[in-house]
């Protein structure tokens, strides 16, 4: 176990530190001056200098990368062009919103799909099973953002039951709060709950054709005591995986449903950041990103490892 | 080596033209690839098919609600909304199609010799994908628009790097499976090189589950290429892409609702069409039910 969790560990940081090569690359290719880069047009001479003395513009490359990586591992990602406050806090001001928006979302995709999935595997090749595979696959190939205009076009121009978009803190008014992010969470959950329903259905559909499964039933159990008390936990094992490996999508999900919400979260920071040629923040917000996501990888793949003592067996001998 | 026999073609062709018989038995997946081919025909033909020029505004016809004359409505600046749909479709299948093709030109390759050969290559290849991989799709997406430039090429270059490490995987895996087959031990045996086992029987026998993938992918692409048009960074306005339409159409719910409807529609059906291929073209070629 021990030697599992070490190697899932090197691989994560070999994977952080080829991350930071192509973030910091990345900047370095941007056409121009890389001080003018970091610093912004409007920054004059002594701005200028200032930058290249911080991150030592004139010095060898791999000597400014170790800098760069020094300042970032002790939480400095530079100055905002625009705002000049630093990047880290506008990232800690930034983030709670989207992890609210995306624990929602995770909310209404679990609730629409785990049960969708385990009702269609139940009832295989039934109207519902088509029924449910049908939407699944309407919810993967929807574009969200289209979803979203849908849904302010019929809850808030048409119905006016719901505002179109603005953000209430939930510190401020929960209710509110509650109110504003229902159609945000809805729109990005809606994707997710297309993979999770398909997975869970999946899975549930070969748990259930397991002879420890045959023998519950012969014992006289019904359905949904089988279903409930020896196929969903073994059913909904590959489903954290996924989970895990869609975080991803949830995370630029959210930079197109924040914009059409006007959420004022992460995602739409990302995009503000882009259009002001904001740099020094892209850098900043990419390299997090990325950081997050290798760090949830790793620990679906530990909690899975937990769940299921096979893949622990089989990681540990296997390959790169 | 001249004229030697490919072990496993007979079987492909036989594998492949039965793939093609059952999946004309799947109605869904029938009616998934018309409509592809329909849109295909559309982009190909816009210029034919397209009633008025999608760029020509007209100020005495702004915002016009659908008619006889323009069934999909007019837009902001009085444009065919019908027309500007049809001439949508070629930018959103030449994005979807063109990213996934330098996927697949960059990705297959690297996969192929990174299987095939394993060792030190192999070990820098994955960790580079895993890193790769590390970005969110969207996000790695928008990343390297910004250092490009927005422009529909050059968002299709972003969504096909970004897609590139899937291909470099999924080839991968299928090579370390398929090198340890008898005929490619056979094909070893009798003299053959590296390039001809991989060209001619590692490569043939890996292309369906690439071109199942392919079909998985191609309606992601095009919803990128929405997405991040509709943020800006893509096709530059006034060209017609579905993405600047519901951009556009986003500041006039109120009183063009039509705006909004058919270019989120057209993207809708399309991805639908292609996943509905895709799906049907899985189950048609799975060597499982042989």
């Amino acid at each position: 176990m021990v030697e599992f969790l070490v190697q899932r560990a090197f691989i994560s940081a070999v994977t952080l530190c080829v991350i930071s090569v192509v973030v910091f690359t990345g900047v370095r290719l941007i056409p121009g001056d890389p001080a003018r880069v970091l610093a912004g047009v409007d920054a004059d001479e002594a701005g200028l200098e200032e930058i290249r003395e911080k991150y030592g513009l004139k010095d060898p490359i791999p000597l400014q990368y170790l800098r760069w990586v020094s300042l970032a591992l002790r939480g400095d990602l530079g100055e905002s062009i625009r705002t000049r406050e630093s990047v880290t806090r506008i990232v800690g001001l930034k983030l709670p919103i989207t992890i609210q928006l995306a624990c929602y979302s995770l909310l209404v995709a679990l609730t629409i799909a785990i049960p969708a999935g385990i009702f269609a595997a139940v009832r295989r090749n039934t109207v519902w099973d088509y029924l449910a595979s049908g939407v699944s696959l309407c919810g993967v190939s929807i574009p969200n953002f289209w979803l979203g205009i849908m849904l302010i076009l019929l809850f808030s121009v048409r119905l006016g039951w719901l505002p179109a978009s603005g953000y209430v803190s939930p510190t401020q008014d929960p209710v509110a709060n509650t109110v504003r992010m229902l159609m945000p969470s809805v729109v990005l959950g809606a994707a997710l709950a297309a993979v999770l329903m398909r997975q869970t259905r999946n899975s549930m559909i070969e748990v259930m054709s397991a002879d420890y499964i045959r023998t519950a039933y012969s014992k006289g159990l019904s359905t949904p005591t089988v279903v409930l008390r020896h196929a969903i936990r073994n059913g909904l094992i590959p489903v954290v995986t996924i989970v895990g490996l869609q975080m991803g999508a949830l995370i630029g999900g959210a930079v197109v449903t924040e914009q059409i919400f006007v959420v004022p979260g992460f995602g739409r920071l990302i995009v503000e950041a882009v259009f002001t040629r904001d740099y020094p923040l892209v850098q900043g917000v990419v390299l997090i990103t990325a950081s997050a996501y290798v760090g949830i990888n790793l620990l679906v793949d530990v909690s899975y490892s937990f769940l299921n003592p096979r893949i622990r067996v089989r990681g540990a001998a296997g390959e790169g | 080596m001249k004229g030697e026999p490919s072990a496993s073609a007979p079987r492909r062709a036989g594998r492949l033209r039965r793939g093609w018989r059952r999946l004309w038995q799947r109605p869904p997946a029938l009616a998934g690839v018309v409509v592809v081919l329909l849109f295909t025909g559309m982009a190909l033909a816009a210029p034919w098919l397209a009633p008025a020029d999608p760029n020509q505004g007209n100020w005495g016809n702004l915002r016009k609600a659908p008619s006889w004359e323009h069934p999909f409505g007019t837009d902001d600046l009085g444009r065919d909304a019908l027309s500007r749909v049809i001439w949508g479709a070629r930018i959103s299948m030449r994005a979807g199609v063109l990213s996934i093709l330098l996927a697949i030109v960059v990705g297959v390759p690297a996969g192929l010799i990174s299987g095939y050969y394993r060792g030190a290559l192999d070990l820098l290849l994955m960790r580079l994908t895993d890193a790769w991989l590390s970005f969110p799709f969207l996000i790695l997406a928008i990343g390297l628009v910004t250092i490009l430039g927005p422009s529909l090429t050059n968002v299709t270059v972003a969504i096909g790097l970004g897609a590139t490490p899937t291909y470099v995987r999924l080839t991968r895996g299928l090579v370390l499976a398929t090198r340890e087959e008898d005929y490619v031990h056979g094909a070893r045996a009798i003299g053959a090189g590296d390039l001809r086992i991989m060209g001619r029987h590692v490569l043939p026998n890996i292309t369906s589950s690439i071109l199942v993938q392919a079909t998985v992918s191609i309606p992601a692409a095009i919803i990128a290429e929405a997405i991040l048009s509709f943020l800006g960074l893509g096709v530059q306005p006034p060209d017609p892409s579905w993405g600047t339409m519901l951009n556009t159409a986003q500041q006039f719910l109120e009183q063009a609702p039509w705006m909004a409807f058919w270019p989120g529609l057209a993207i809708f059906v399309l991805a639908l069409s292609f996943n509905l291929a895709g799906d049907g073209l899985r189950d048609a070629l799975d060597p499982r039910d042989y």
